[in-house]
């Protein structure tokens, strides 16, 4: 009985969502922001990756919310995992084969500098601050697999995310001095597809990625400690 | 004029910060949360007297409306905000001592972004932005539902997050829709083009939002969560998550329904839906013998009598109902905190192990005496004039359906007062067996936010013209689209 009115309701619901779909004109430039980003987002923020324009510019703030979200899913994590932790037993700790060690000693800071280019480049290429800081956090799952032994700085993540946040809500503020709107982009465009062009996108995707990549690795070290 | 992001900015950038506080001197975190919410409280009042002019609209990076994102600091939102900040001032006074164990770092920034959170969720003019300030409230209030680590805490905030979850998802595909539909994320652009659409299809987001955003505000059914995750909370997150985290959500739905979709049609149902959420949550809380879960049953009683209030949608129903969201913050975070300490003493959330409190912690003891009197609506507290207001919108309809329904309110009233009665005169004539001389009242920081909850209550309810400026532009913001449509988009 209970399965049935389950279905039912979920024929309802998938009914509605698949009515009201219907009305929405995919494909078609029908949409007016969307539109308005395609045709001035070069010129308005010097990104040629217009995906890039509309999330660390014209809608900065979602993303400010955005990276709080993860800082707060991070913390969240820690605060919880804090409280619950009992007594840890002492285990010892396998050590990795040898073919794992030395390759994750040396694919770690290669991987390192792929997620530093996808940031940096964020404003040109595809990419930006998220998609670079999970390639951070990668390099440092992989260290855990292979170099078990390490583990990262709880002092120095703590300082990455806390300085990352800073540093994006003051950007923000600069802005509000300079020109009087929040997080606007006070600093020269310079020429589209440069490196060093489209303003403060730049700095707010290498903070965003530093960020993310040491909150990613902090949840990583988390959960490993508490498994142990 | 102070620019209203600086509400959002200012307190988000120190809850990032206070971790380098703390490598400074451990001591200086906690009182990173205070000083924040304190400058959010002045610069919220100091925007009274402009908002109650017109509303500032504020465009993020620059760029006009509704290309960018951008925050409307009118009265409601100031309002709100003001009440935020102060209700989470006065909580982060008292959690200044009460909260000694754990990962108090943590529980500090967690504090400060929920409030930010709960901030950014009533100044945006963005649906999109309201989802991604809704998560930061959410998220947060599910980590420190959990922060005690113990099995309740967890059990509780896992049921939390799993509706929580649900409702944000709803949330996000009813934006999508209205994305798809409208091509903006402004609501009022959203506002200004939705009669160009058949009803069919607005309606699917409209109740796609309301659900969504109904969990937070926890309108029956959608409020199964909260009895758990209030009363296995912290004291101090408690008065927080009873006196803002659910405001907030039902501000958010209110905003829907009157300023984004205009859905005139479905107020009654409204009315009735919080007719419904206030008589279950009345009779649940008559039944409980636990003091958290009882003032958590009450939170969904006071919720549907906000909701039933602005359902009414008139100018003294709106005003009613804004009225009813500020007496319901100031008592009941006033008794949670007393309670809180109550707790510590006797170690037992039983009811009947509060006996003989009156002689142990007078102080407290009155101070939960006077919250509860407020809440059910005695004069001269803040409860008074805010439900005579809602009972004077409810007659001033003069329709037959609302006689009988401001009848079942009352009773519903009547209830109240009967399970906090019971509680008071458990605390001041059970109980013989503590002496009279051993006085254990809660420390000095726990007196002082309760103290200054008590003179606030006395002193609204005594003085309601104090608030009156400010609820009936708030109600006339609510209640006129038009002028809100106008205001930001020119």
């Amino acid at each position: 009985m209970r399965r049935i009115i389950s279905i039912l309701l979920l024929g309802i619901i998938a009914l509605g969502i698949t009515l009201s779909l219907a009305k929405i004109p995919f494909g078609t430039p029908k949409t007016k922001v969307g539109r308005y980003y395609i045709d001035k987002g070069v010129e308005e923020t010097g990104a040629t990756n217009i995906v890039t324009s509309v999330v660390v510019n014209y809608r900065a703030f979602d993303t400010l919310g955005e990276v709080t979200v993860l800082f707060i899913a991070a913390i969240g994590l820690g605060a919880v995992l804090t409280t619950g932790r009992r007594k840890k037993p002492e285990r010892k700790i396998e050590p990795a084969s040898l073919v794992l060690y030395t390759g994750c000693r040396f694919l770690f800071p290669l991987i390192l500098l792929f997620g530093a280019y996808i940031f940096v480049h964020g404003h040109l290429t595809p990419g930006g601050g998220f998609q670079g800081g999970a390639i951070v956090a990668s390099a440092f799952v992989l260290t855990y697999l292979g170099c078990r032994e390490r583990r990262i700085s709880e002092r120095g993540s703590k300082l990455a995310e806390s300085l990352g946040g800073l540093i994006f809500v003051i950007v923000g503020l600069v802005g509000l001095a300079v020109g009087g709107y929040f997080l606007m982009n006070f600093l020269p465009k310079g020429i589209p597809n440069f490196l060093f062009s489209a303003g403060i996108i730049p700095i707010l995707y290498i903070v965003i990625g530093v960020k993310v990549g040491s909150e990613l690795a902090g949840i990583i070290d988390n959960l490993i400690e508490e498994s142990e | 004029m102070v620019n209203p992001v600086l509400l959002i900015a200012v307190p988000l950038g120190l809850a990032f910060a206070i971790p380098l506080f703390g490598f400074i001197s451990q001591k200086l975190e906690k009182y990173i949360p205070p000083v924040a919410m304190l400058f959010n409280l002045i610069v919220s009042l100091s925007l009274i007297p402009k908002v109650l002019e017109q509303p500032i609209v504020v465009s993020i990076g620059g760029f006009p409306p509704p290309f960018c994102i951008n925050l409307v600091a009118g009265p409601v939102g100031v309002l709100f905000s003001a009440i935020i900040a102060l209700v989470g001032f006065l909580v982060s006074i008292y959690a200044l001592d009460y909260i000694k164990e754990g990962a108090t770092e943590k529980y500090h920034m967690l504090y400060l972004l929920l409030l930010t959170g709960a901030t950014g969720v009533v100044l945006t003019g963005d649906i999109f932005n309201l989802f991604v300030f809704f998560e930061i409230l959410c998220i947060s209030s599910y980590a420190l539902v959990a922060y005690l680590g113990n099995r309740a805490g967890i059990e509780s905030a896992v049921k939390y997050l799993i509706q929580g979850a649900i409702g944000s998802s709803l949330v996000l595909i009813g934006v999508a829709l209205l994305y798809g539909l409208f091509g903006t994320l402004n609501m009022a652009d959203i506002a200004r083009n939705i009669d160009s659409v058949s009803p069919i299809s607005v309606f699917v987001p409209l109740v796609l939002l309301i659900t969504g955003l109904g969990i937070e505000g926890a309108i029956f059914p959608l409020n199964a969560w909260l009895p758990d995750a209030h009363s296995s909370a912290p004291s101090s997150i408690s008065a927080i998550l009873s006196g803002i985290a659910i405001e907030v959500g039902i501000y958010a739905v209110a905003r829907v329904i009157f300023t984004v979709f205009g859905a005139s049609s479905i107020f009654l149902f409204l009315v009735l839906l919080g007719l419904l959420t206030l008589l279950v949550g009345e009779m649940s809380a008559f039944s409980q013998k636990n003091i958290k879960r009882l003032l958590a049953y009450s939170s969904i009683g006071q919720i549907g009598l906000i909701v039933f209030a602005l359902g009414i949608a008139t100018s003294y129903g709106v005003v009613g109902g804004l009225f009813q969201i500020i007496s319901h913050s100031l008592s009941k975070a006033l008794l949670f905190l007393a309670v809180g300490y109550m707790i510590y003493r006797t170690g037992s959330m039983d009811i009947s192990t509060l006996d003989g409190m009156g002689k142990r912690m007078p102080f407290t003891s009155l101070a939960f005496t006077i919250g509860a009197f407020s809440l059910v609506g005695l004069p001269p507290f803040v409860g008074f004039p805010s439900k005579f207001l809602i009972v004077r919108a409810a007659l001033a309809k003069e329709e037959v359906l609302f006689t009988v329904l401001i009848a079942l309110v009352l009773l519903g009233t009547v209830i109240e007062g009967a399970y906090f009665f019971r509680v008071i005169q458990t605390l001041y004539f059970k109980g013989k067996r503590v002496s009279p001389n051993k006085r254990e009242e809660a420390p000095i920081a726990a007196l002082i936010p309760i103290g200054i909850l008590m003179i606030l209550i006395i002193v609204i309810g005594v003085y309601p013209r104090l608030v009156t400026d400010i609820l009936n532009s708030a109600a006339s913001e609510l209640l006129n689209r038009i002028g809100y449509i106008k205001g930001v988009l020119g």
